[in-house]
């Protein structure tokens, strides 16, 4: 195994991880998987290049407004399409449509904006990339974005184990995921908890978005493929665990790149466009032999022995 | 008879309407009546063409002594130009050709389904909806890469069963064939919702459960809605490949056959196949004419307009799903006998006085 190689795994699963924590995060406040999650992070990536490009900075700054950004886009999904659906009522079918719905929208503002990027300041828009930053610019020897993502993944995973875990409002927000009627009851706004939690999930998609250009080549429909992955990941996480999601990204992120890669290597590169099948077939062994992810089964049998 | 720009698009559009109309009906089936949730439409819809493309005139080039294996993709042009040539001449073989696309198409469709049906009978709700993506997804990036299959994403060209009509006709030919299958499927359809199996259809859409009490068997006949549906979205997928004499993996995509059958049938009204056709009818015409009006736009806008169509179905989608989820035909309930009949019925089966029905 090479070791660039091994770096583009390990980016490509630092970039999984934020977006599959993310859609895990959602699914376990609405119960709704949100198709329009992989399209939070291209919209970023859009941004990145605008930031690059247009305003020639460090797109590093990206991360920053990604976070924002993306956060937004979020919540406008759970507060003006979401919310009022789930106060109607609707089914859970309903809720994906509506989903969908948003994503389209999302398309369609992300191929104006790479039209207008192209037509009108002539930069490349379709099939773009920034490895000029991502792996021009280094850090102790390295490619800085070797050493930026796995950091960040790992810094935003923590920050939100410990706001989960150690914050007020991070501990009311996990009583409302558990059982909303009866933390309303104590007094928890659920619909504010939800609503942070939403914006938090579109956060971590932005900053995964506005990474990925740096790493590897995007285009519009980045995140419509992606969306096989993040999915893939959340389920065999268990998609209702964020910590599990956290484990599912990195796992689906180094399979799919070091196991093409491998099968490249011995096969010939003729596999390498078949990659997206690697995610999905973890994700039918995962539904055949371990339906509730992987923090479905060993880590309960952790707890026990520890607790008991 | 002499084309002029609107004929030649209204024939575009019809027949355009024509192809979604079945594949937004044969959603319906499943999600409107059976009430799953198929996000793999792309799955049955490419299925159907890819098997026009890599079987279909494979079975013709091997009837003509022609290289039906690997040949038959890399001298693809020539090869079809000889098939057109030797079946243009002959009515007989032409439209043979093309009922023998359709109906293996639909087989195959079928078969598709019933693989689909593998998780569709293990999984609920959304767990079976993100499966089903993810197979559609993955079907189409085989047909992408694997060259021998329909020669990548290059495509293939296919033997034209309309050729002997004359270029004239042909667009008349195409879509007269298209409405005519749309409106016997139709047809079969509302035939279908309306025997015992769509209402027991409908009893599993409201409660599993209660429906298999009464002894329904709720695996066969979700096996069942997946492979009649699968079969009738794959129909549509060989009249498309069959219109344009190619199957390229391009011409279908996850927005474009997935989700826009479900913005159709939502809009429409699920439940209704009738909804299911007006929902076609007017994002399909919506589509078109935003493509014919392209270029005045493109002078005063500085993007593709087709973008906008996206837009407009988010928004409209979101509008209707807050304002009438029912959508713009609502599901009418299910018809029973008429009381006079009951009554009539009753007195001659039960001797005493039937309790009133109100």
């Amino acid at each position: 195994m090479s070791i660039p190689l091994l770096r583009d795994a390990i980016v490509f699963a630092s970039i999984l991880t934020m977006l599959s924590t993310g859609l895990t995060l959602t699914y376990m406040t609405t119960k709704v998987p949100n198709f329009a999650h992989g399209n939070f992070a291209t919209i970023n990536a859009y941004f990145t290049l605008i930031i690059a490009k247009l305003l020639s900075i460090n797109p590093y700054v990206g991360v920053v407004t990604g976070f924002f950004l993306g956060g937004a886009i979020s919540l406008l999904l759970y507060l003006l399409v979401l919310k009022p659906l789930l106060d109607r009522g609707a089914s859970y079918i309903i809720l994906m449509i509506a989903t969908i719905a948003y994503d389209m929208m999302l398309i369609s503002t992300i191929n104006i904006i790479a039209d207008y990027l192209s037509r009108v300041h002539k930069i490349t828009s379709r099939l773009f990339q920034l490895r000029e930053w991502g792996h021009g610019i280094e850090i102790l020897g390295q490619p800085s974005i070797f050493i930026v993502a796995p950091t960040l993944a790992a810094f935003l995973v923590i920050s939100l184990y410990l706001f989960m875990n150690k914050t007020k409002f991070g501990i009311a927000m996990r009583a409302a995921i558990d059982n909303p009627s009866l933390a309303e009851t104590i007094g928890i706004n659920v619909n504010l908890t939800y609503a942070v939690s939403w914006f938090i999930s579109g956060g971590l998609a932005g900053v995964g978005g506005a990474l990925a250009p740096l790493q590897m080549t995007c285009n519009t429909d980045t995140g419509t493929r992606l969306l096989i992955s993040i999915f893939a990941a959340s389920i065999v996480g268990g998609f209702t665990n964020i910590y599990g999601a956290f484990l599912g990204g990195f796992l689906i992120g180094l399979a799919e790149v070091l196991g093409t890669g491998f099968l490249a290597i011995n096969f010939g590169s003729w596999v390498v466009p078949y990659r997206p099948i690697i995610p999905l077939i973890l994700m039918a062994l995962t539904l055949l032999f371990a339906p509730q992810g992987l923090t479905g089964i060993s880590w309960a049998r952790i707890f026990r022995g520890r607790g008991t | 008879m002499e084309l002029s720009a609107i004929s030649i698009f209204l024939t575009n559009l019809i027949t355009l309407i024509g192809l979604f109309i079945i594949i937004s009906l044969s959603l319906n089936l499943e999600y409107g009546y059976a009430g799953i949730p198929n996000f793999g439409k792309l799955l049955a819809v490419a299925g159907g063409a890819y098997f026009v493309g890599a079987v279909s005139g494979r079975i013709l080039a091997l009837a003509y002594g022609q290289p039906a294996g690997l040949g038959y993709i890399e001298r693809n042009l020539e090869v079809v130009g000889l098939l057109n040539s030797a079946i243009s001449s002959s009515p007989l073989q032409s439209i043979g050709f093309l009922i023998l696309s359709i109906v293996g198409a639909a087989f195959f469709g079928g078969l598709l389904g019933y693989v689909a049906s593998y998780p569709a009978i293990r999984l609920r709700g959304d767990y079976l909806a993100i499966t089903l993506l993810a197979m559609g997804e993955i079907f189409w990036v085989i047909g992408d890469n694997w060259q021998p299959l329909i020669g990548g994403s290059m495509g293939v060209r296919i033997p034209d069963p309309f050729r002997w009509i004359g270029s004239e006709y042909r667009p008349l030919a195409i879509l007269l064939t298209v409405l005519i299958t749309a409106v016997i499927i139709f047809l079969y359809l509302e035939y279908l919702g309306r025997s015992p199996l769509g209402r027991v259809l409908k009893a599993m859409r409201e409660n599993e459960l209660s429906a298999s009490v009464y002894g329904k068997d709720v695996v066969k006949l979700r096996t069942k809605t997946l492979i009649v549906g699968f079969a009738i979205a794959a129909i549509s997928g060989a009249l498309n490949s069959l219109w344009t004499v190619s199957v390229s993996p391009k011409d279908f995509e996850r927005v474009r056959h997935t989700f826009m059958p479900w913005v159709m049938v939502i809009i429409g009204g699920a439940g209704n196949n009738l909804g299911a056709v007006v929902g076609a009818i007017i994002f399909v015409t919506l589509r078109e004419l935003i493509v014919f009006y392209k270029y005045f736009f493109e002078a005063i806008i500085p993007f593709d307009v087709v973008w906008l169509e996206y837009l407009f179905m988010g928004i409209a989608l979101i509008i209707v799903l807050m304002y009438r989820p029912e959508g713009l035909i609502p599901e009418k309930p299910t018809r029973t006998l008429s009381e006079k009949k009951i009554r009539e019925i009753a007195a001659r089966t039960i001797s005493e006085k039937p309790h009133a029905n109100s």
